[in-house]
């Protein structure tokens, strides 16, 4: 192996650093018509009248598109129930219900304020406890509020409690959080003779395609998606959100179009990660055995279905962690409410699940006496362990050998150094450990393939080079390296010799998202299994070519009641320890050094595994400590980033170790499993329980922000105080 | 030129002022002629918060007259103990005054922690003290520097730090008037600590501290919050429970700044509630109060 394993650089990087790399934003020309949207700013009406006149009057407005205009108005990944431009009702602040195309974007945005919209408000359901409350306002006339109620039921967990020493009972919320990618949305779009072409940012070409087709009624393969260069993605540009509009600007009147959101559109305009409230119950025996499991999990979807259903799914299959619990009860349901939509982001609904089965492992822990280390050991999954969805798990079962990897390396690095003495100082300096679990690829069933072609350069005697292609979505993330040095491994070719065609839905094969962290498992085996086949066709004397669809190993759909049923194919295996320093009088707290270790299979390309790690890890530092998105009746109230606090390079941990575990998988490419999520998975259990070690006190809220934890540390406080209290009486 | 605002906020796009008549004047009278005679005019000095506010277009000046054409106006003067700080001097020279930072500490840091490079590069004192936000670092160090505040206008008259900031982006400062200069004397134990805003690193609760030490006994002290109500105000109870401290005595101290916002109306909002800025203001206080006890 020369090429698999090394820390090959990234040939886009430069680019990227200088600014030569063209994103959507970048591609607008001169004479192209631009587009801008009019949102409904309300979180639930009646759309009584549009009066376009004032914004058709402007000079240099040419269109005013509306609902009217879209041939099938719908879309979504799974349901297509939310519409492009809404034609009757608006059921969230971001719905939007007009477009106005204008010589420039002043124009049309000028335009777009022109446009008067009467609406009646309609009540709004505006919390998932709303949504499910009897008698709640109906975000969709024609169905439930519940989106999904899925059951887990494993053993007897009533049963299981009977047998448990110390039982402990929790409650977690947790909050959305925004994809804050850099590169906001943005899309040209126009016809090339018979095709409409759109160029933008997203996860996956041929998906993207699919819905777009249907809402202009056109053969697919007369929809062309080509993507610009994407400035990260993280589950936000999974669902359609702008480009479907420039398409239909440029669609209805066959002319170049342009449109770019500024942040503030970005934000109410897309989806987020799903709000939980997680309410559990778990059991233990003295030596520290889990017993049983009571879990109920309510999300909140917001106004339309997005992948709702499949985040819910994940975070009930990963309610117990990486543990195997001989009794457990899930409940998990996901609500439609008229806040902005809830959809896919890294980790998809297994941070939230995380955050609450973490913090229950390590306090029950404390409830036994035991070391929380010890009662992972005692309870983490083993080769052939059965999942709470009833068959075994996926072979390669490594959570343990990731977690004593992890203590290793805290006991290594993180020998505590003695606190300071003076007993005014308010910074105390604590310690957590927490595990992880999450799958690499789709889940429950959904069909799940990837496809690539490599078409070889070749005379009789020798292969000189290869042109790979394959509809992989290069988020930053590094993909198309990655499957590069995949095809020039298996080829023996030199990088330079390996073409790759990636980002043109007529030129490239579909290879599914760039999502799930899936894209070097899946991707990366299409790209060795067709360059293999390639090889053998050239062996044999035929063409040297070969187009390959690899389909993993099957999943299947949970039953709703008893979830019975296989959910995945792989798990990445993750274990994290961290240490915070909080100041106790303020609450203000910091995470001083990270050992991130993960599982990856195979690091295909070492550096971009490291990267990966220390990306996410900055994005789970926000979503533990800093990313608080609160909403009042909808409306979400941090649409700036000078109000919605991304952290810094000032809120990085000065230290963060990246450690990487290869035991591979058997399917992935060269044993490559996936690591794009999975140090959002323990992150922000790991910082609750180091909070803890540091103050005593427990943070069950997400994010943990300087308020949270002062109230956590004072009611913990006035509790000591009081039990104090009471044994002196 | 062409916008790249946004539909969101209906009143502007964010990004591109209304139309305005442009001013750069050589003198202070120059200055206020201008400043008489223009259509709805307004000062500009460094611009940091003027001017985010008319793209916004939450300020609307029909007339801009820039002081920035009239250098005298920033500088930093000492005689004997008596301070004289042009109200041009942007906050960068204030930061980088290491003879500041031991006479006036409060100052210095307040110049220090403001913004970010390119604000305190730009913004000065004099503006951002005309300004007035309620969760500005300078009103409360002006407050407990006992400030001066010299006005030129028809005729120059001196304002008191305490008459001087009378609510939210509103100050004692007339129509036609100028604020050239600010005076205090010298604050060699003083001290400016805030919890701030993450991204705006403006005040969520800021103290400024100025004591008046013998030996190692507080006898004297002004101590002014800002971020918490309309204007900065003095925190007159713990100011009397200072007196007769020792600087070294911590629980002293800390028992002395509890009560800090004492019958205030304490201003909640998404960034920190009512009751989290009221229990900081005791914290941020004792710590100002710590530091402004030793010589810096």
């Amino acid at each position: 192996m020369k090429i698999i394993g090394a820390s090959v650089p990234r040939p886009d990087a430069l680019d990227k650093v200088t600014g030569a790399a063209r994103y959507p934003a970048d591609l607008v020309k001169a004479g192209m018509l631009h587009a801008a949207a009019v949102f409904a700013h309300r979180a639930h009406a009646r759309i009584l009248n549009i009066e376009a006149s004032g914004a058709r009057a402007l000079p240099g407005v040419h269109a005013v598109l509306t609902a009217a205009d879209v041939p099938y108005n719908r879309f979504g990944l799974i349901v297509a129930d939310q519409a492009l431009l809404c034609e009757d009702v608006v059921r969230f602040y971001g719905d939007r219900v007009a477009l106005v195309v204008a010589d420039s974007a002043a124009i049309a945005r000028d335009g777009a304020a022109r446009v008067n919209v009467s609406y009646e408000d309609l009540p709004a359901v505006t919390s998932a406890q709303a949504a499910l409350a009897p008698g709640a306002q109906r975000v969709h006339a024609d169905r439930s509020n519940v989106l999904l109620h899925q059951k887990i039921r494993k053993g007897d967990v009533a049963a299981g409690f009977l047998q448990a020493d110390v039982i402990l009972e929790g409650k977690f919320t947790t909050g959305w959080q925004e994809h804050a990618y850099l590169q906001p949305d943005a899309g040209i779009s126009y016809w090339e003779g018979e095709k409409l072409v759109l160029e933008t940012a997203g996860q996956w070409l041929h998906e993207d395609r699919r819905q777009i087709a249907a809402m202009f009624e056109m053969p697919e393969e007369n929809v062309v998606i080509r993507y610009a260069k994407i400035g990260g993605a993280f589950g936000g540009r999974e669902d359609l959100s702008l480009p479907p509009l420039v398409a239909l600007a440029a669609w209805k009147l066959r002319r170049p179009v342009a449109m770019v959101w500024n942040r503030e559109e970005s934000i109410i305009g897309h989806h987020k990660r799903h709000p939980f409230t997680i309410t559990t119950k778990w059991g233990a025996k003295r030596d520290g055995t889990i017993v049983a499991a009571e879990i109920e999990s309510i999300a909140d979807g917001g106004a339309y279905a997005s992948t709702s259903v499949e985040v819910l799914k994940c975070a009930s299959i990963f309610a117990c962690g990486p543990y195997s619990i001989p009794n457990v009860a899930t409940d998990g349901i996901v609500v439609y409410t008229n806040n902005v939509p809830s959809g896919a982001f890294r980790g998809f609904g297994t941070p939230q699940a995380h955050f609450a089965a973490e913090s229950m492992v390590t306090r029950l822990a404390h409830a036994l006496g035991l070391d929380p280390a010890d009662v992972r050991r005692k309870n983490l999954y083993k080769e052939g362990d059965i999942e709470t969805t009833g068959h075994p798990l996926p072979p390669g079962v490594s959570v343990r050998a990731v977690f004593e990897r992890c203590l290793e390396e805290k006991a290594a690095r993180f020998a505590l150094p003695a606190r300071r003495p003076e007993p005014a100082n308010s910074l105390r300096r604590g310690i957590g450990i927490a595990c992880g679990i999450k799958n690499v690829g789709y889940s429950f069933g959904f069909p799940e393939q990837a496809t690539a072609t490599v078409e070889l350069d070749a005379t009789p005697a020798e292969i000189r080079g290869a042109i790979v292609r394959v509809g992989a979505a290069e988020v930053g993330q590094g993909a198309h390296l990655v499957l590069r040095q995949i095809a020039a491994e298996t080829l023996e070719l030199p990088l330079e010799a390996v073409r790759m065609v990636t980002d043109d839905s007529s030129e490239a094969p579909n290879t599914g998202s760039a999502s799930a962290s899936r894209m070097t498992f899946m991707g990366g085996r299409a790209v060795k299994d067709a360059a293999e086949a390639a090889r053998r066709n050239w062996v044999a004397g035929a063409k040297p070519e070969a187009t390959v669809q690899y389909r993993p190993p099957r999943t299947t759909p949970l039953d709703l009641e008893t979830g019975d049923g296989i959910p995945n194919y792989c798990y990445g295996y993750s274990a994290q320890a961290v240490e915070v320093e909080v100041d106790v009088l303020t609450g203000v707290t910091r995470v001083l050094r990270v050992i991130s270790v993960h599982d990856v299979g195979r690091a295909i390309n070492r550096q971009q595994v490291e990267g990966q790690i220390e990306g996410c890890l900055a994005q789970a530092v926000g979503y533990a400590l800093t990313e608080n998105m609160p909403a009042r009746d909808g409306k979400l109230l941090t649409p700036y980033f000078s109000t919605y606090l991304l952290p810094t390079t000032l809120d990085m941990p000065t230290e963060i170790y990246p450690v990487i575990v290869e035991s591979a998988d058997p399917n992935g490419p060269f044993g490559a499993r996936g690591v794009a999520e999975m140090p959002l998975v323990p992150f922000a259990p790991a910082v609750a329980a180091a909070i803890f070690d540091a103050t005593g006190a427990w943070v069950s809220d997400l994010p943990m922000t300087p308020e949270r934890v002062l109230r956590a540390i004072e009611e913990t406080r006035r509790r000591t105080t009081a039990s104090a209290e009471a044994l002196v009486r | 030129m062409e916008s790249d605002g946004s539909t969101f906020e209906r009143e502007g796009d964010g990004m591109i002022p209304t139309t305005f008549n442009y001013f750069r004047p050589h003198s202070i009278e120059e200055a206020l002629l201008l400043l008489r005679q223009g259509e709805a005019a307004k000062i500009l000095a460094g611009g940091q918060s003027l001017i985010p506010m008319m793209k916004l277009r939450v300020a609307e000046p029909k007339t801009l007259i820039d002081l920035q054409g009239v250098p005298e106006l920033a500088h930093v003067t000492w005689a004997g103990g008596h301070c004289t700080v042009g109200s041009l001097t942007s906050h960068a020279t204030l930061a980088a005054d290491a003879d500041l930072r031991q006479k006036a500490g409060a100052l210095w840091d307040a110049a220090n922690g403001l913004g970010d490079p390119q604000v305190r590069n730009l913004g000065t004192i004099g503006g951002a003290c005309a300004h007035a936000d309620p969760s500005g670092d300078y009103p409360a160090v002006m407050l407990a520097l006992d400030a001066c505040f010299i006005v030129a206008g028809e005729k120059t008259r001196e304002v008191a730090a305490a008459e001087f900031f009378k609510g939210t982006f509103e100050t004692a400062l007339g129509a036609g008037e100028i604020l050239t200069k600010i005076t205090f004397d010298a604050a060699p134990r003083s001290a400016y600590v805030k919890l701030e805003h993450a991204a705006s690193h403006y005040a969520l609760v800021g103290v400024a501290v100025v004591l008046v030490m013998s030996r190692d006994t507080i006898e004297d002290a002004r101590i002014a919050i800002t971020g918490l109500a309309d204007v900065p105000f003095r925190a007159s109870g713990v100011e009397r429970s200072l007196r007769g401290v020792k600087g070294n005595n911590v629980a002293a101290i800390k028992s002395a700044c509890a009560g800090a916002a004492a019958g205030q109306d304490v201003r909640g909002d998404i960034q920190a509630s009512s009751a989290y800025r009221t229990a900081m203001a005791d914290i941020v206080a004792a710590r100002a109060v710590r530091v402004a006890t030793d010589p810096r």
